[in-house]
């Protein structure tokens, strides 16, 4: 028998997600007979046996409307509202236009998805437009992307050509007549040619860690970076040293999105019952892609040596595995460091369980992401959302979340890791302090009215330099 | 407050203008991967990156009822492991400067004494670099302008926390006095100077900003009563 067969592992379906398969039910329904498996079902009172995985799992959820501003005053304050208010009467009737490289799907589209209703909503309409492009552009953005990640890339002239030619295609379809131009990640940076016909500030959005880039590359695109009127980063240390002002654009989570919303316990319960997590038992989960560089083997190590100490649950909640063949691997790795213990729990999700993601966060005792590199890390910031008490690695933008003792636990090891989990397990009072300043951390700097507030200060300072270059010329 | 001290309450001239700030981070051309560095960023960074790392970054991390000072105490421990010196840059009250020239040579006289008692190499490498950064601000109004206490305490009560610190601790640098414009308005408009005085002890190092609220306005109340 394989390990596979003796630990709780649920796997994203492959057939028909219309009707129940074999793919989709649990791997604990095929594997009823051995009898770890048993006796963890006993512990849990069966609530995992036969059980085939909630229709909601198998197909994406119908999208719900984008929330209104005064569906934050609960969460932030009347206050908060007012400044976005009071922000935004200057600019009123003044335009925004972000362009970016995908209408759905990553991070960058989620996130215009919120922001481009509520800065509309604040009376300054914003115009989301997307780039076009063949294969051989979004091929060629790929390895740009990678490469400026530090990964080795020969850029040829070919390259070049092919990545200016669909700028400039892009360039004549779209018309610049906002006030102000986001320009969103490398894609579309050379968009800014369309600058000297425009009166707008242009703005280079960089959602990517560029701290260590390919030099290649990122000789390419600078004339281009340089030409702007402002660049934005994630991370100070995501930065480059350029001639043109830099600001910080935490990214940031929308409390009211599926993934963050808050849930009623009843809803909590019954999904955790649907994967056969034990809510009277401790639970350390990590919400990550099968991914290396999330080091989800080290996460079931540092639990194993957790375990030695205290009793827990390890939840390794993610996705990766079915559309990419690496994360298939990796999960293997995972099952076999897993081994036959019945108290870890793998979930291989479709990328649509926003809402079963959230509620594995809001049952947990304590949430860990040992990533080995991260870029800012948002699963981090859900979980700090969440009040949960977070171990994370000091790696990419998780030092701005986590401070360490304070808002988190920031670790660099296996060992650290298991000592911090098994420390804040017994610690409940001091995990509790550090949930709650999370918390708070979040609701200060990385939500999405946060972002909102950032891009109408931005849009106000630029506006006010311009005032103060003409007056002194 | 004493009976015999009960102060006579005045009808204020001028009303109070709850004001708050917003703040734009931006990222700083100076960056520190030893303390060495840092010494020399410390001397040379814009004003605006002096203000950031202590006065503005206390305003981030507002929540934070214990073990946050500023900037410069949090990277020495965590990043350098220094805690003698980080204790040293903690015990900085923000509160004591009216101008961030003297906060600056306050961080300089520190770190340089540190530096020249030491034996270790000032050169040793951090765990991560310092990234100096400033804010670019924008002062807004809010809809709160009482001329009467009891509108005072409400405003009080519902403007953000940013105006709280505006108001409390930035304003030190807007004065340039050892007061905020709290206490300013309740002694000069009001006359209440024994409460003004009671709310210029707050410790805001020891409180979050919430607690530093709730203090303001149980001061109040109890002036009003």
């Amino acid at each position: 028998m394989s390990s596979e067969d003796q630990h709780a592992t649920f796997t994203t379906p492959t057939v028909d997600p219309q009707g129940a398969s074999e793919e989709a039910a649990p791997a604990s329904t095929r594997s009823q007979s051995h009898p770890a498996r048993r006796a963890a079902d006993r512990r849990i009172g069966d609530r995992r046996v036969n059980r085939p995985l909630p229709a909601s799992v198998l197909t994406p959820p119908t999208p719900t409307p984008a929330p209104r501003l005064d569906d934050y005053q609960t969460i932030i304050g009347q206050g908060q509202i007012d400044t976005l208010r009071f922000l935004a009467k200057d600019l009123k009737g003044k335009t925004i236009k972000m362009v970016n490289s995908t209408a759905i799907g990553g991070g960058v589209a989620e996130m215009l998805n919120r922001l481009v209703p509520l800065l509309s909503e604040l009376e300054v309409p914003t115009h989301w437009d997307v780039i076009t492009g063949g294969n051989d552009f979004f091929e060629i953005t790929k390895a740009f992307h990678n490469a400026l990640h530090g990964t080795a890339y020969d850029l040829t002239e070919a390259a070049k050509d092919i990545f200016l030619m669909y700028n400039e295609q892009n360039r004549e379809r779209l018309k610049f007549d906002e006030e102000m131009v986001v320009i969103h990640d490398p894609q579309p940076a050379a968009l800014i040619r369309s600058k000297g016909k425009t009166s707008a500030h242009w703005v280079w959005r960089c959602h990517i860690d560029l701290s260590n880039p390919n030099s290649g590359v990122w000789e390419f695109l600078r004339p281009f970076v340089e030409q702007y009127d402002a660049a934005i980063f994630s991370s100070q240390s995501f930065a480059r040293q350029l001639p043109i002002p830099q600001y910080l654009f935490y990214p940031c989570i929308d409390p009211l999105s599926e993934k963050n919303k808050e849930l009623p316990d009843s809803l909590v319960q019954q999904i955790c019952d649907d994967f056969g997590i034990d809510r009277s038992r401790p639970i350390v989960t990590q919400v990550s892609r099968f991914d290396r560089l999330k080091d989800p083997v080290g996460v079931v190590q540092a639990y194993k040596l957790t375990k030695k100490y205290v009793d827990c649950q390890l939840v390794l909640a993610g996705g990766g595995a079915t559309d990419d063949p690496e994360g298939a691997i990796v999960l293997q790795e995972v099952k076999e460091a897993a081994g036959s213990d019945p108290d870890i729990i793998i979930l291989d999700l479709p990328p649509w369980c926003a809402v079963q993601i959230n509620a594995i966060q809001r049952a947990s005792t304590i949430i860990v992401q040992k990533s080995l590199k991260e870029g800012f890390g948002l699963t981090v910031t859900e979980a700090l959302w969440k009040g949960k008490p977070t171990i994370a690695s000091s790696v990419g933008g998780i030092p701005n979340q986590i401070i360490h003792k304070l808002t988190g636990v920031l670790v660099h090891s296996v060992e650290g890791c298991a000592f911090q989990i098994r420390y804040l397990l017994t610690h409940p009072e001091f995990a509790r302090s550090i949930g709650v300043s999370g918390h708070e951390h979040v609701k200060e700097n990385f939500l999405m009215t946060t972002n909102v507030k950032r891009w109408l200060l931005l849009f106000r300072i630029l506006e006010q330099a311009r005032a103060l270059r003409r007056k002194a010329a | 407050m004493s009976e015999t001290a009960k102060p006579v309450l005045r009808k204020p001239q001028k009303p109070f203008y709850f004001n708050t700030s917003e703040h734009l981070l931006r990222i700083g051309r100076q960056k520190a991967n030893n303390l060495s560095e840092l010494l020399q960023a410390l001397e040379t960074c814009p004003d605006d990156s002096i203000f950031q790392h202590t006065f503005r970054t206390l305003q981030e991390h507002h929540f934070i009822r214990q073990g946050f000072s500023n900037d410069f105490a949090h990277w020495t421990l965590f990043a350098c492991n220094e805690p003698a010196l980080a204790e040293q840059f903690a015990s900085v009250d923000v509160r004591e400067f009216t101008a961030i020239e003297g906060l600056r040579r306050r961080m300089v006289e520190i770190l340089d004494e540190y530096l020249h008692n030491q034996n270790r190499p000032s050169s040793r490498l951090a765990y991560e670099p310092f990234y100096f950064c400033a804010s670019d601000i924008v002062v807004l109004p809010t809809s709160f302008h009482p001329d009467t206490l009891g509108g005072f305490l409400d405003g009080l009560n519902q403007v953000s926390v940013h105006s709280i610190h505006h108001h409390f601790i930035e304003a030190r640098l807007r004065l340039h006095r050892m007061s905020n414009d709290f206490s300013q308005w309740l002694e000069a408009e009001v006359g209440l100077a024994e409460a003004a005085d009671a709310i210029e002890r707050i410790d805001i190092y020891a409180n979050t900003l919430e607690g530093v609220r709730r203090q303001i306005a149980r001061i109040v109340s109890q002036a009003m009563n």
